[in-house]
């Protein structure tokens, strides 16, 4: 479950502070899948990025699982997202010095699983990927690369995926196959999945929609599906 | 530990490209120390591990004169008290004229005769070129065994006869390297004779300069015995000396010497370092994105700073490892480039016990210099990867980061104490360091000040490119520090080597002579000055001469037990030429006393030099006992006097007024000052010495030589440093580019999109690494003018001018360095296609 209360962000932009999320109240259920919609500058992936312990909130509280995590240190915001979170960017974020493969072990190396090499590459075929796990990002297609960065979110068996437009620097096509991807994952492992996207047809799919407008909740609703 | 160590394995795979530069510094400031610290124990090895061969006995006892019946039985009185002597042999020497026998040859040189009787060497051995060990028999009936490079000076062969002194002697056998010798600086070739033979040759007769010593080898430790023949010899002027004392010395000076040498090799890494820390600076500045990930992916940041850690010590160790590779090949440059000035036992290889301290040294520095960039990975949040954020807080110093840096320095500060084998010079190195960078920054500050006046005036690359010099994150001051450093270093030398050069360049002093005749008879004066005369028509000046030793000061006589006045032995307890004169010289001035007139006065007066004055500690009004073949001369010091050695015909240290000399046993010296054909020199030394064997004449020319090739090896030497200097800066150079390089793609990809042609881009490139060098060339050539200046008249009080050539030239080159080097690492901007870049931004 995760819970945010009264979350609001505020950044210093030159000599103003802006303010990007203000009073921002959600409680997200285990398994749901929500998306996130609204125009940019909306305040979502700021809302995401709050969400995974990636920054910390001006004001307001934001628990995981009943864990406060905006009282948390930075190590153990980290253990946090290391046990339970896993994250698509819409840049991708590999490591470019690691090839594929390494970067779907990555995150079982850093919380010490031994022996993670299998468990690499049955992910890698989960996205489709067996043979291409010896290549580096740059020797990748953008959806490839996309689909290693999934399949890297999903190393550590997370309860929660957050996903920020995880399809917005693909072509139709590959972006469907991502979206399918995730779903089909979401929907076999159960994970809570939030989505962050400007896709109206993407977002219709969830089970809620939260839309976002000037840092603040215009609308949650849950899909009639 | 298992995902630190991983990840440190796949970094290095993916990176070490990228960190080349860093394991390069490292390597070039490895290399540096080794192959310094190598060659100068390598050199120890060669000539001072084994004192007791250098000196080919255990126990010295020397004197200038003929050592007394009293002085013998004394020395033979405490030998036979200690009984640990076993073997006993007596030397002497002096440099003397050789020249052929065969009259069709015109050749005359000075040699260093050494007589010699058997059991010879007491230590160590004697081989003769053909590898044959040393033979008296050799030397029987007026034989003699001669260095090699006689044969080519005399140009001689074995079993040809030669003339030295008086005496004939035929020429036997020929050696490389003689028992105790050094392969030193050396005016004349060595040559061998029997102790016999050298008497009867005359050459002792009249000569001063001549070396008498008593040898012994002992079969037990010789301290005792060698403090007993100081007591008992106290008040006499013979030095006593063991071989333990002689290796205290030279052990010392080595170290002393390894020491000094390796903080320049510690410059070398410090200047790698700096680069390290650019690399370092570059290296976290790229990976942000790979931090911020990693941390997203659950990473903390002490575990990543520990793999970027880990990264740097293993390449920091490869570098250092490559160091000593590099280390190796400069030796074996030295071996192939210095091998005549070298002793021929010297050895070529890197040592083991250097190799360690290099590598160690490399790891540690390696450390220091990328701990405090480091450090920013912990300031880097992971939402940099939803909204790339100006990360101004990374470039903030907080406390952990002062804590750090205040660590690297004491850590530095403990390299160089270590280096330097002494906290005060460890600390004076790293403060003299600190200055000269200060010094040198603050200059490329207002330099840099200065040329941004100047930004909008002349054509758009110009601007452009001085605008370039102060684009965000520039390096401009780092490149100027490093690279002027070097230039620095490598023009000061030249401007020395150029005006060391001129100095010694005779054609120039019109007062050095071009020829010297000393030991000259009082009976001989006359026909010399007319043979002189009549071969190239100069009156030859004439001066008196005395050999005197100082035997006490105050009445006090030298105490050699003390290891301060012994390590003084070789100044204050020599023989000196002294003469008497009624006028101060022209290049010599009064420091303090006062001149004496004409006429001899009440007591003996001596002006003394001001150099000596403060090694004896004297002044006017004190007074001086001089040993003049025996007798002693008390002498009240009349003034303290200074020698303008720039202008100068002959030094003496001691000068008596007129009236106390004249009875005693003197010769005299005669100088030529007309510049004549090296063949008319030949020419008048060998009729002199036809005519009068006893004299000895040195010929300026040759000196000059000597001294010129000495001075050469010298300058060639430290240039090698230097320009390890210069390599390190040039590694600065490209490491800072690569950190701005990024920044200089954007620029590049939004002057195209402007319209901008890759000749205007090109044209802004050079331009701007052509005032970088400029830049640096100024600061590190007025910098070297000025230290090169200080130097010369302060230091080795020699004559110092400007020399334009060096002046322009090596502002030119450092800037045509700067920009080769400069618009080579970075040319690829130039072809990359502008809209990825802006793309990607």
């Amino acid at each position: 479950m995760i819970q945010l209360i009264g979350v609001t962000k505020t950044v210093r932009s030159g000599t103003e502070d802006l303010t990007i999320l203000s009073d921002v109240s959600i409680e997200i259920p285990e398994g749901q899948f929500v998306a996130l919609t609204g125009a940019s500058g909306s305040g979502k992936s700021t809302l995401l990025g709050l969400i995974a312990g990636l920054d910390a909130p001006s004001s307001g509280r934001i628990s995981i699982d009943g864990d406060d995590i905006t009282a948390m240190s930075e190590d153990g915001l980290a253990e946090i997202r290391s046990a339970k979170i896993g994250f698509v960017f819409q840049s991708f974020h590999l490591i470019p010095s690691l090839t594929a493969f390494e970067n779907v072990l990555i995150p079982m190396e850093i919380r010490g699983i031994r022996d993670a090499g299998d468990r690499a590459a049955e992910l890698l075929r989960d996205v489709d990927l067996t043979d291409r796990g010896h290549h580096y990002p740059a020797e990748l297609s953008g959806g490839e690369q996309q689909r290693v960065a999934i399949a890297r979110a999903f190393a550590n068996h997370p309860k929660i995926l957050l996903a920020d437009e995880p399809t917005g620097n693909l072509d139709s096509k590959n972006g469907q196959h991502i979206f399918e991807l995730m779903t089909g994952l979401h929907n076999q492992r159960a994970v809570t999945l939030v989505l962050v996207t400007h896709d109206h047809a993407l977002a219709a799919e969830a089970q809620r929609q939260v839309i976002l407008k000037d840092g603040r909740v215009e609308s949650d609703v849950m899909s009639d599906g | 530990m298992r995902f630190i160590l991983n990840l440190t394995r796949r970094e290095i795979r993916s990176s070490w490209r990228r960190l080349l530069f860093f394991f390069l510094c490292i390597a070039l400031g490895v290399g540096s120390v080794v192959a310094l610290r190598s060659l100068i124990q390598n050199l120890t090895r060669a000539v001072g591990t084994d004192a007791r061969a250098l000196m080919t006995a255990d126990v010295d006892i020397s004197s200038t004169n003929d050592f007394t019946p009293t002085e013998i039985s004394k020395i033979e009185a405490a030998v036979a008290e200690s009984g640990i002597v076993d073997g006993r042999n007596e030397t002497i020497n002096t440099s003397s004229m050789a020249r052929p026998s065969d009259p069709a040859n015109a050749h005359v040189k000075l040699i260093e005769l050494k007589g010699i009787e058997p059991p010879f060497p007491l230590v160590g051995d004697f081989v003769l070129d053909d590898g044959t060990p040393f033979d008296f028999s050799l030397l029987a009936n007026n034989g003699a065994v001669v260095a090699k490079i006689l044969l080519e000076d005399l140009n001689v062969q074995v079993g040809d006869k030669i003339h030295i002194g008086e005496g004939e002697f035929q020429i036997r056998g020929v050696f490389d390297e003689e028992p105790g010798g050094t392969g030193g600086f050396r005016l004349g070739a060595r040559v061998f004779v029997e102790k016999k033979a050298f008497d009867d040759a005359g050459i002792t007769r009249n000569a001063g300069r001549v070396r008498r010593r008593i040898l012994y080898r002992t079969t037990d430790n010789p301290t005792e015995l060698v403090g007993k023949l100081r007591e008992s010899l106290k008040g006499t002027t013979l030095t006593v000396q063991s071989y333990r004392e002689t290796q205290e010395n030279l052990g010392e000076q080595f170290a002393r010497t390894e020491n000094y040498l390796s903080l320049t090799g510690l410059l070398i890494l410090v200047l790698g370092g700096v680069g390290v820390w650019n690399v370092a600076r570059a290296f976290v500045e790229q990976k942000r994105k790979s931090v911020a990930v990693l941390k997203c992916l659950g990473a903390g940041g002490g575990r990543i700073i520990t793999v970027y850690l880990l990264q740097i010590l293993t390449l920091g160790f490869l570098g250092s490892l490559f160091g000593v590779v590099l280390a190796q090949l400069a030796l074996l440059f030295v071996r192939w480039r210095f091998v005549d000035a070298l002793p021929a036992k010297m050895t070529y290889a890197v040592n083991f016990s250097t190799v360690v301290q290099g590598v160690t040294l490399g790891v540690l520095i390696s450390l220091l210099f990328s701990a405090l960039p480091l450090l920013q990975v912990r300031n880097i949040k992971p939402k940099l990867l939803l909204r790339d954020e100006n990360n101004a807080s990374i470039r903030r110093l907080d406390f952990t980061k002062w804590l750090f840096g205040a660590l690297s320095l004491l850590g530095l500060l403990g390299l160089a104490v270590w280096q330097a084998g002494s906290v005060k010079v460890g600390a004076f190195f790293l403060g003299g360091l600190g200055a000269t960078t200060a010094v040198l920054y603050l200059t490329a500050l207002v330099l840099t000040r200065l040329l941004r006046r100047f930004r909008n005036i002349g054509p758009f690359a110009l601007s452009q490119a001085v605008n370039s010099l102060y684009r965000p994150g520039n390096q401009t001051r780092i490149i100027l520090l490093a690279v002027g450093l070097g230039a620095f270093v490598v023009l000061a030398v030249q401007s020395l080597q150029t005006n060391l050069v001129r100095e010694f360049d005779f054609t120039r002093n019109q007062r050095l002579p071009s020829l010297f005749f000393v030991d000259i008879q009082k009976s001989q004066v006359e026909d010399i000055a007319k043979l002189i005369e009549s071969h190239i028509g100069e009156k030859a000046e004439t001066i008196p001469t005395v050999r005197a030793r100082i035997s006490h000061v105050n009445g006090e006589p030298f105490d050699f037990a003390q290891r301060e006045t012994r390590q003084q032995q070789g100044q204050i307890g020599r023989e000196f030429a002294v003469t008497y004169r009624a006028e101060m010289d022209n290049n010599e001035s009064l420091l303090s006393g006062r001149w004496w007139n004409a006429e001899p006065g009440d007591v003996p007066e001596v002006s003394v030099e001001k150099e000596m004055a403060g090694i004896l500690k004297i002044s006017p009004g004190d007074s001086m006992t001089f040993d003049i073949s025996g007798r002693k001369i008390t002498a009240r010091v009349a003034n303290i006097r200074k020698l303008d050695l720039r202008n100068t015909r002959t030094a003496f240290v001691f000068v008596f007024r007129p009236g106390a000399l004249e009875k005693a046993p003197q010769t005299f010296a005669a100088t030529i000052l007309k510049r004549t054909s090296a063949t008319d020199r030949q020419r008048l030394q060998r009729d002199t010495l036809e005519a009068y064997p006893n004299v000895q004449i040195f010929d300026v020319a040759d000196i000059v030589a000597t001294v010129q090739r000495l001075v050469s090896n010298f300058v060639m030497a430290i240039s090698f440093v230097g320009s390890f200097v210069i390599l390190s800066g040039i590694l600065i150079l490209i490491g800072s580019i690569a950190l701005t390089k990024s920044q200089r793609i954007y620029e590049n990809a939004i002057l195209k999109t402007l319209g901008a042609k890759r000749l205007t881009l090109t044209a802004i490139l050079f331009a701007e690494y052509g005032l970088l060098g400029l830049l640096s060339g100024l600061i590190g050539d007025g910098f070297a003018t000025i230290l090169s200046y200080v130097v010369s008249r302060y230091v080795l009080n020699i004559n110092w001018e400007f020399d334009p050539l060096l002046g322009v030239g090596g502002i030119l080159v450092t800037a045509l360095i700067v920009m080769i080097v400069g618009a080579a690492a970075s040319f690829d901007v130039l072809f990359r296609k502008p809209l990825s870049t802006l793309r990607s931004q």
